[in-house]
């Protein structure tokens, strides 16, 4: 995985961090490239937050060595560091102007006061806030304070930009929309963005690697489409997308091997089932109408599974007519092709 | 803020208490108001509240073995309360508020209360110690008017030189160590913190420049202040702190913050006592001084056990204590065998000077400087208390 | 914004109207007795209050300049105190919110708080003691003895609490990511103290300032304890309050710090921190 041969724009080496006896990152690499879009996916206190503010330098790695192009940062200030963050609470100056935050970083660094103005409204340009710059931190809305954020950090040309769930405080709609927006950003400064969410979907929207977390570790780094695709755990299985697993006796029953398998809810047919599937059969638990499409929650006539619960699979099916093919309680027969059966690694023992 | 109110609210409480009693008058020809005397004792109240200068109405707080207050209590069955003051101004606001029974009053406080009918005149055939008062202590102008005695004396002594020998050396023999402008001392000096220290420079220019024509140094014209002021602001440079508080001036002169100054024989006992190197004598300008009278508030509300005070701190055992403590000729002639008896001191009065009429007569005691000149000047207007106080204020700066 | 808030009934009329009482009767009454003993005088001999109309006092504070130069000392030495507390305050209640763990911090807000247990008289007559020729400052070579600069030591010490304690919350209410956001920036420690807490706990400060300066501008027990012959504003209004017994002009006198405290509030409310206390 590691390319020894141009130096990664990020490079974390057994980096391990403790907070008395909490072990918030345990013993990681990873690598990252220049101009790449890096998420770090997983849930809260999974340690994300805590890496990206070892590279940030708010905090100091107990163990272990940071990089940023190529040279060694571990020990240095986060005044020193060429990365810029963008804070979940966004950590505007509420005392200064709009335009006054955007221009801190290079007014600290003593840039004369015509570039600096022109570079800041520049930036300001950028986000589209450029007719806001007189106002104070406060009379904005959120997408505004955000995007000011964003241009306060992008301002300083850094060769990294750390975003820490940015979009969190954002509603549904105003998140999508930045989204786009963050990776159009992205693409025309062409700079190493190490972005953190808990939420797998805008992971999986924007990111060209993901690494999932769990318990200070890394599960898996993939692109989005392997991650879904190709889960090597069930944490990330389960993590990424919607996912039904199978294990034990219902995995020797309903896929007829031993081991641990998942199948996506929307690979799974309940009706034309195609040629050369493998099928199962079972009773409608519960029909959950999602407006495009339907969940329909499917009780197989199946042993229990390894934790003891009757094998339920969790079927995704368009709505493309209003046909209504399942009630609660109806018997039905349900079939998948092969190759959609994720065999996943067993689950860590070490990790306890 | 919060003491601006303090102060509002006492205003308002002042306003309230204080009578204002309207008696004016030219200044010592003044007539003093009517007040009521009273023509027969009654039965003892049972307390006393006593305002006095400190070391004159001792009851063991600060040495158990100095206490006449409780040989008073038991034999009278007026428990007395105690409050000390700094300063007869400070006596002379305090005995306003009514709280008080009677008062230790010097001679620059004496005539004030008189005026403002804070205190009653004393009917002298009711104290039955009273003979025994040194004769040159009666009807005196700071004591009575018109005859009639306002008080039982106390005693009389001197504002002393006083020093610590230890570090003024050679012994100082001149009020000069300490209104020289070259003081070698300068930085340690201790005045006393009242217009009346005025007075002071005003005997010490008597005697160094007789140009000025002071005669007495109660009785200055604007000329005189003036130059006694000037005098007291070059001393201003020199001193450590202006003292009213006899502990602060007793810890000072301990810790070696003040080495020369004025003080009071009871502070040296004081000082002395903590085995602390002090001296304190009269020098050759002669001093001024004090001659206290116990005056009866006029709004006393124990007037009987008021009474039994008087006749008690007047007479051979209450003044052979508070004079022998606090340092002073008593004013009662028997309380020198008492004290040549009890405190083992027959020397005490000679060294006082108690019976000396002549020498008591060269002291300037305090009295209240009036516009009318105490001197018998009348072709100018002195200056006033109200003069002194305003000029005490510039001198302090 | 949400739900409008009711207007008050009668019963919230009542519960209000002892506080009122006191505030409209014992404290602006307060100040207004004080106002008008200011145009009254004294019988000069007895000490007497006389009630007529005069405005002699003032005309005897404006024309004398030792009370010019009295009122400039006290607002000197009120500027250097807080001036001082200021500048001891900001590292201590920076040190406090930003960097002590919570248990240190509990137990530095009691360190803070535990000297306003003490008396006050006690606390002075300690830097009597420390300020003597033979104190223990001495032994260290330092003997500022008795008068301003003493003084100048002892009001700091006296009234730095509070100034701590508005600082210390201000702080406290300061983001740690402002912080973080301001290193992030470029910005070394000297640059963020600069650009971004000091804006920061600006209202604050004044908050404090307020107490220290005010404080200060009232004090004379210390002055009379630590100050040597120094004499402050409030040693002259006690001393014709309580020694001269002359509460005209005592009065007239203590309308000086009224009106610079007026005075320091309005700026005080030009700078707008008033709203953010």
């Amino acid at each position: 995985m590691r390319d020894h041969a141009v130096s990664p724009s990020i490079r974390l080496t057994n980096v391990a961090k403790t907070f008395g006896s909490v072990r918030a990152v345990d013993n990681l690499s990873l690598d990252i490239a220049d101009g790449e879009f890096f998420s770090m996916l997983g849930p809260s206190g999974s340690g994300k937050t805590t890496v990206l503010r070892m590279i940030a330098g708010f905090e100091q790695p107990t163990t272990g060595t940071i990089e940023l192009a190529g040279t060694d940062v571990t020990a240095m200030p986060p005044f020193r560091r060429d990365v810029n963050t963008v804070f979940q609470d966004y950590a505007l100056f509420p005392h200064m102007s709009v335009l006054e935050n955007v221009e801190y970083g290079l007014r600290v660094k003593k840039v004369a006061k015509a570039e600096r103005r022109s570079r800041a409204s520049e930036a300001l340009a950028t986000v589209r806030l450029d007719a806001h710059g007189d106002r104070r931190p406060s009379q904005l809305s959120g997408g505004q304070r955000q995007r000011v954020a964003l241009a306060r950090a992008l301002v300083n040309r850094p060769k990294v930009l750390l975003l820490d769930e940015p979009l969190g405080a954002l509603d549904l709609q105003l998140r999508r929309e930045m989204q786009i927006e963050l990776k159009e950003i992205q693409r025309e400064v062409g700079i190493t963005f190490l972005f953190v969410t808990h939420d797998q979907e805008e992971a999986l929207t924007m990111s060209d690697r993901i690494a999932v977390f769990n318990e200070g570790r890394i599960q898996q780094v993939a692109t989005p489409r392997e991650l879904y695709e190709s889960p090597t755990s069930a944490f990330v299985a389960g993590f990424v997308g919607t996912s039904n697993l199978l294990s034990g006796a219902a995995a020797r029953s309903v896929i007829g091997r031993e081991g641990m398998f998942s199948i996506r809810p929307e690979k799974i047919h309940l009706t034309d089932v195609p040629d050369g599937a493998s099928t199962a059969a079972g009773t409608v638990r519960d029909v959950v109408y999602l407006g495009s499409a339907n969940h329909y929650v499917v009780d197989l006539d199946a042993p229990p599974d390894a934790t003891g619960a009757t094998p339920t699979l969790t079927v995704l099916r368009q709505n493309l007519t209003d046909d209504g093919v399942s009630r609660r309680g109806d018997r039905i027969q349900l079939g998948w092709l092969p190759e959609h059966v994720i065999e996943l690694q067993p689950p860590t023992e070490e990790s306890a | 803020m919060k003491r601006a109110t303090t102060l509002a609210i006492a205003a308002a409480v002042g306003a309230l208490v204080l009578t204002g009693c309207g008696s004016s008058g030219t200044a010592s020809g003044f007539k003093a108001p009517d007040v009521p005397m009273a023509k027969k004792l009654g039965a003892n109240e049972g307390a006393v509240s006593i305002l006095a200068w400190p070391g004159y109405a001792e009851d063991g707080t600060n040495d158990p073995k100095t206490d006449w207050v409780t040989p008073f209590e038991k034999a009278t069955g007026c428990q007395a309360t105690v409050k000390y003051f700094g300063t007869s101004d400070e006596a002379v606001n305090l005995i306003k508020t009514g709280d008080y029974d009677v008062v230790s009053a010097s001679g620059d406080a004496t005539l004030r209360l008189i005026a403002a009918g804070d205190v009653a005149p004393v009917n002298t055939s009711l104290l039955k110690n009273y003979g025994d008062i040194r004769s040159f202590l009666k009807n005196q102008p700071y004591n009575s008017v018109n005859g009639q005695m306002y008080g039982m004396p106390q005693g009389w002594g001197a504002n002393l030189l006083t020093y610590n020998p230890n570090v003024v050396k050679p012994a100082p023999t001149s009020w000069a160590s300490v209104f020289s402008p070259t003081s070698p001392y300068a930085g340690k000096i201790t005045p006393y913190d009242s217009p009346i220290y005025i007075a002071d420079a005003a005997l010490y220019l008597k005697n160094t420049q007789p140009s000025l024509g002071i005669k007495n140094p109660y009785a200055l014209d604007a000329t005189q202040l003036a130059a006694a002021v000037a005098i007291l602001k070059t001393q201003r440079h020199q001193v450590s702190e202006y003292w009213s508080d006899y502990l602060k001036q007793q810890q000072a002169f301990e810790n070696g913050d003040s080495v020369i100054g004025t003080s009071w024989q009871f502070i040296v006992n004081l000082i002395a006592a903590d085995k602390k190197p002090i001296k304190a004598f009269v020098p050759k300008e002669g001093s001024t001084g004090w001659s206290d009278t116990w005056m009866i508030a006029s709004k006393s509300k124990h007037p009987n056990c008021a009474y039994a005070w008087l006749d008690y701190i007047g007479g051979p055992a209450g003044n052979a204590a508070s004079a022998y403590y606090f340092g002073e000729a008593p004013a009662n002639a028997k309380a020198c065998s008492v004290i040549a008896s009890t405190d083992k001191d027959p020397s005490f009065c000679t060294t006082f000077h108690a019976g000396d009429e002549a020498y008591a007569k060269k002291l300037w005691y305090w009295t209240t400087p009036v516009s009318t000149c105490l001197d018998g000047r009348t072709n100018v207007k002195c200056t006033t208390y109200a003069d002194w106080t305003q000029a005490w204020t510039a001198i302090k700066g | 914004m949400s739900t409008r808030p009711r207007p008050p009934g009668p019963r919230t009329g009542l519960l209000l109207l002892p506080p009122l009482l006191w505030l409209g009767v014992a404290y602006l009454g307060a100040l207004g007795a004080l106002f008008l003993a200011a145009f009254w005088t004294t019988n000069e001999f007895t000490g007497d209050l006389v009630r007529v109309f005069t405005l002699d006092n003032f005309r005897e504070l404006f024309q004398g300049s030792v009370y010019r130069t009295i009122t400039l000392r006290t607002l000197g030495v009120a500027v250097l105190v807080t001036l001082v507390d200021a500048v001891l305050a900001l590292p201590i209640a920076f040190f406090m919110a930003k960097v002590a763990s919570p248990r240190l911090r509990r137990l530095l807000v009691i360190a803070v708080l535990m000297p306003l247990w003490a008396s006050y008289l006690v606390k002075a007559y300690a830097w009597r003691g420390m300020l003597s020729t033979s104190g223990p400052l001495s032994w260290l070579g330092i003997s500022p003895g008795y008068g301003l600069t003493g003084l100048v030591i002892t009001l700091a010490y006296l009234w730095l609490p509070y100034m701590i304690l508005p600082v210390f919350a201000g702080m406290e209410k300061l983001p740690d990511s402002l912080l973080e956001a301001s290193s992030d920036l470029g910005a070394p420690a000297r640059a963020t103290f600069r650009r971004v807490v000091l804006p920061s706990v600006f209202p604050a400060l004044v908050a404090g300032s307020i107490f220290t300066f005010s404080l200060t501008m009232g004090d004379y027990i210390a002055v009379k304890i630590v100050g040597g012959p120094t004499q402050m504003l409030g040693n002259v209004v006690a001393d014709n309050y309580g020694v001269a017994n002359n509460l005209p002009f005592a009065a007239a006198y203590a309308i000086v710090p009224v009106i610079v405290m007026l005075g320091y509030l309005g700026i005080v409310r030009r700078t707008g921190a008033l709203e953010n206390l």
